[in-house]
């Protein structure tokens, strides 16, 4: 359901943009197809591969294994261990919270559970692979995952000290 | 350099993309992990196991299909349809923590996962937001998008937390953008010497 609410609402931008462009520079339209559909044949097979790699590396690590790790570990090492859990857990936008949320219940600390969040929403290596190298580049994901690795950990402490 | 484009606007930009080869070492890394991950649940979960992925997979990979071309041809199209002078006025090189809060701000706000998010951001940097800019807009997704705060966030995690997490988040995506204006800058200046 999402799927269809989120395809509808991107081809309206799309047939938005396009009509735009129709009435402002009919003649670039050809180029804007050649583009279009040479990015699409180039993101094609990444999409399809990054998406089965995915789901394979998602059913390697186990929920419960990710769990106990969270919460049997504090401080700075729990905070690091967390944080390479977060960029190893699989998307889907509540996978990691549900793991957070038993987390947390099992006892893991602010600091570690914000920096497993904040991991996860950063340097997800699954939606990094399957969708953010195949749509933007090696270049820009190096660059954005490179800068952000500092985040999780400087987040989670500031979270151990604040909460 | 791919040559420049005519329109009655103007002189369409040059296409920014590199030339780029279909397998490249991008392609074959995605595939390196894809199977060593697959072999890794053939030998520890079985065959039918690794199947029963492997096909919901690639039904999933065929349910996006749409929605990505979709997504590329908004990206296309954007770079094409956008003001130049705009794009680079508000989120340019020279737009300063501004032009960041702003990328992160629409990263934020903007519903949709990464099939509208990503094509945005790479329409937007076609026009002219530099890679800072672009970065803001990814991380202002991914960190504070109030779409999945809201709906997921709050389901799973207390209130404080979630608002300890999002308070923290807040200076990141400029953070991260001036970081990496300030290493292009440094760059810049390494090589010009």
């Amino acid at each position: 359901m999402n799927i269809l609410i989120g395809t509808i609402l991107i081809w309206g931008a799309a047939l938005w943009a396009l009509a735009h462009l129709n009435r402002t520079a009919p003649e670039a339209r050809p180029e804007l197809y050649r583009r279009a559909t040479e990015t699409f044949l180039f993101m094609l097979p990444r999409l399809v591969v990054g998406l089965v790699g995915a789901g394979f590396l998602a059913a390697l690590l186990p929920e419960a294994f990710v769990q106990r790790w969270l919460s049997a570990q504090s401080g700075l090492q729990g905070i690091l261990i967390a944080s390479g859990f977060g960029l190893l857990t699989p998307g889907g936008p509540f996978v990691a919270f549900a793991i957070g949320a038993s987390a947390l219940k099992a006892g893991a600390g602010a600091g570690a559970l914000v920096a497993y969040i904040t991991a996860w929403s950063l340097v997800s290596m699954v939606r990094t692979l399957s969708y953010e190298v195949p749509l933007m580049g090696r270049q820009f994901t190096l660059a954005r995952v490179l800068i952000s690795l500092p985040a999780p950990i400087l987040l989670g402490l500031c979270a151990s000290l604040l909460f | 350099m791919r040559p420049a484009f005519t329109t009655t606007q103007g002189v369409m930009s040059p296409d920014p993309r590199p030339r780029r080869r279909l397998f490249d070492g991008g392609f074959f890394f995605v595939l390196a992990i894809a199977l060593c991950s697959g072999t890794g649940v053939l030998v520890t979960q079985g065959w039918e196991r690794f199947r029963d992925i492997l096909l919901s997979d690639l039904g999933l990979a065929l349910l996006l299909l749409p929605k990505i071309a979709a997504g590329v041809l908004l990206a296309t199209a954007l770079a094409l349809v956008l003001p130049k002078d705009k794009v680079l006025r508000h989120v340019g090189p020279e737009s300063g923590i501004r032009g960041l809060a702003i990328a992160a701000t629409a990263g934020a706000v903007i519903p949709g996962g990464p099939a509208v998010t990503f094509p945005l951001t790479l329409g937007l940097m076609s026009a002219g937001a530099d890679l800072a800019a672009g970065v803001a807009m990814v991380t202002g997704w991914i960190l504070l998008g109030l779409n999945r705060t809201i709906v997921w966030e709050l389901t799973f995690l207390p209130p404080d937390l979630v608002l300890l997490r999002v308070l923290l988040s807040l200076p990141v995506p400029i953070l991260l953008g001036l970081g990496l204006r300030a290493a292009v800058r440094h760059r810049a200046r390494r090589q010009a010497e």
